[in-house]
């Protein structure tokens, strides 16, 4: 057999096929980001009356903050679902196609902020991250991971599992911050769709492996992100909070217990 | 519109019997880094003849590379220094690219082009114009990277990225070109009465998967909950002939088939 031509290294050799586990000291990016996902259908698309006033509070403390905010994507993003689903498309076609409405709204929230040192970045953009911040900026993105036609096929029915909820999630985690906030329009986490049951009980504070092991019928957040706060080497908490009530994202940027927080079991 | 894409029954409305298969016969055929890319010449000018002979049998063909060595290195190198998951994913892409540029330098005159990510949607041009499309086989999950079940090193590599590429776009065949007869019980550099798997199934490795494997675990998984692609073959790219004839149908090497159907 011909030889390789091989770099010495201490991976040369293994399979490296996954599950390798290597000696590993991790060193974590840019800890001090916090990073905020506007809901689409919970914020964007209640348009002025519910994002006004939350843009208001983010120019109040922004400079207390390093904010990188993503946007989810909403109703538009369900339309393509469904139509796309209709067709009976692949999962990675409806991934890249739900890709479009978040960065749509994320510039909205551009627009919004551009005063005040809104700008809107690409995936690519990301380790450009450190310039924005220091002039002072609040960098926008999609908060739709970058996987596109590469996701895979959904264990049930053929949805992207990684969606804005996720991809937020990950560019947290990837930034080592410890905790990521998604601004929503109900107080947090219910046992139940509080829109469809008024009777459906708050969860203030819950285990992630706990909520999906409770196996609820519906929840505020994408299950894969809960799975991967079960195993995420930086973010230890995910807070979930109603945008719609004046002062709640600053209470929980200063770190008060508002809304639910799901944390690392 | 406004039901949640959380409740498990909206999910399930959306499941489909019969997905749309977008490029159902095209035949992806994945060249490896370091069994095939780091043996250089030796290796690589045969495979390549071997290439224009299947492109000139009108094979339609989408032709993927890993990274190898240089990968290795990287991967190393960045565990050694504590750079996140997402961050080392971010990092490998680059020595595929590598691997990309050579081989389109030795197909070039047989109408080879590499494929940007961005010109996903060219793929269907250069197939019907008779190009031999090479693809990055990294997935472009970058700093988005998952937080693994172990260890720190990103769990989507290129056989993964490859098996996702065949997937989205329909196609039933995936042929991995190694240095191998194809999958054995155990490493058969290390092993020498390591027992050779001429055809399995997916259900089979799922039930018992061998300790070391010639492909990503990841691609196992993902394969579980796929819908278009029904049979994985490995063949030994350093034997003249094979990976004609697996193009041809000929069971060489080792197939790996799915016996569960998912519309």
């Amino acid at each position: 057999m011909v030889e390789r031509r091989v770099i010495p290294s201490t991976l040369a050799n293994l399979p490296l096929t996954g599950g390798e586990t290597l000696p590993y000291e991790g060193v974590a990016m840019m800890p001090s980001v916090k990073v905020i996902k506007v809901g689409g259908q919970s914020i964007m698309d209640r348009g002025r009356a519910a994002l006004f006033p939350l843009l208001q509070e983010i120019r109040t403390i922004k400079d207390q903050h390093r904010l990188l905010l993503t946007a989810g994507g909403g109703t538009r993003a369900r339309h393509v679902y469904s139509v796309a689903s209709e067709l009976e498309l692949p999962t990675g076609l409806l991934a890249a196609l739900g890709g479009y409405v978040p960065r749509q709204n994320a510039r909205m929230l551009q627009m919004l902020l551009a005063e005040d040192g809104g700008i809107y970045i690409m995936t690519d953009d990301f380790e450009k991250l450190p310039l924005y911040f220091r002039l002072g900026c609040i960098p926008v993105m999609t908060g739709m991971p970058p996987f596109g036609y590469w996701e895979k096929p959904s264990a049930e029915g053929r949805i992207p599992a990684n969606r804005t909820d996720a991809g937020t999630f990950l560019s947290a985690e990837a930034l080592g911050s410890t905790r990521v906030w998604f601004a929503k329009d109900e107080e947090g986490l219910y046992e139940d769709d509080p829109k469809k049951n008024p009777a459906a009980k708050l969860i203030r504070r819950i285990g992630a492996k706990e909520l999906i092991s409770r196996g609820l019928k519906d929840l505020i957040i994408e299950r894969s992100a809960l799975e991967y706060l079960t195993r995420s080497r930086y973010v230890r908490e995910i807070q979930v909070f109603n945008a719609l009530v004046p002062g709640n994202l600053t209470r929980a940027l200063a770190g008060e217990a508002v809304g639910t927080i799901i944390y690392q079991d | 519109m406004g039901e949640s894409l959380q409740d498990r029954e909206v999910l399930a409305q959306t499941d489909s019997s019969n997905e749309f298969k977008i490029l159902p016969d095209v035949i992806l055929v994945g060249i490896g880094g370091h069994s095939i890319f780091d043996r250089g010449r030796a290796a690589l000018l045969p495979l390549a003849e071997e290439l224009s002979t299947a492109r000139s049998q009108k094979h339609k063909m989408l032709l993927g590379v890993g990274g190898g060595t240089r990968v290795r290195h990287t991967l190393a190198i960045a565990l050694d220094l504590g750079l996140p998951t997402g961050g080392i994913a971010q990092l490998v892409g680059a020595m595929e690219e590598c691997n990309a540029v050579f081989l389109n330098a030795l197909l070039a005159k047989h109408g080879s082009i590499v494929m940007q990510r961005e010109h996903f949607w060219e793929l269907p041009l250069y197939l019907s114009t008779g190009m031999l499309p090479i693809v990055i086989s990294i997935p472009p999950y970058h700093f988005w990277e998952p937080p693994p079940e172990d260890g720190a090193l990103p769990s989507h590599g290129s056989d993964f990225g490859l098996f996702i590429h065949a997937e989205v776009l329909g196609m039933k065949r995936i042929i991995f070109v190694k240095d191998e007869d194809g999958l054995y019980d155990r490493d058969p550099k290390k092993h020498a009465d390591a027992r050779f798997i001429p055809r399995t199934t997916l259900e089979a490795l799922l039930a018992d998967m061998p300790a070391e494997l010639i492909l990503d675990r990841q691609l196992f998984a993902c394969w579980k909950d796929a819908r278009h692609v029904e049979e994985v073959q490995i063949v030994n790219g350093l034997k003249p002939g094979m990976l004609l004839r697996a193009l041809a149908g000929e069971p060489v090497g080792t197939i790996i088939t799915k016996e569960t159907r998912r519309g």
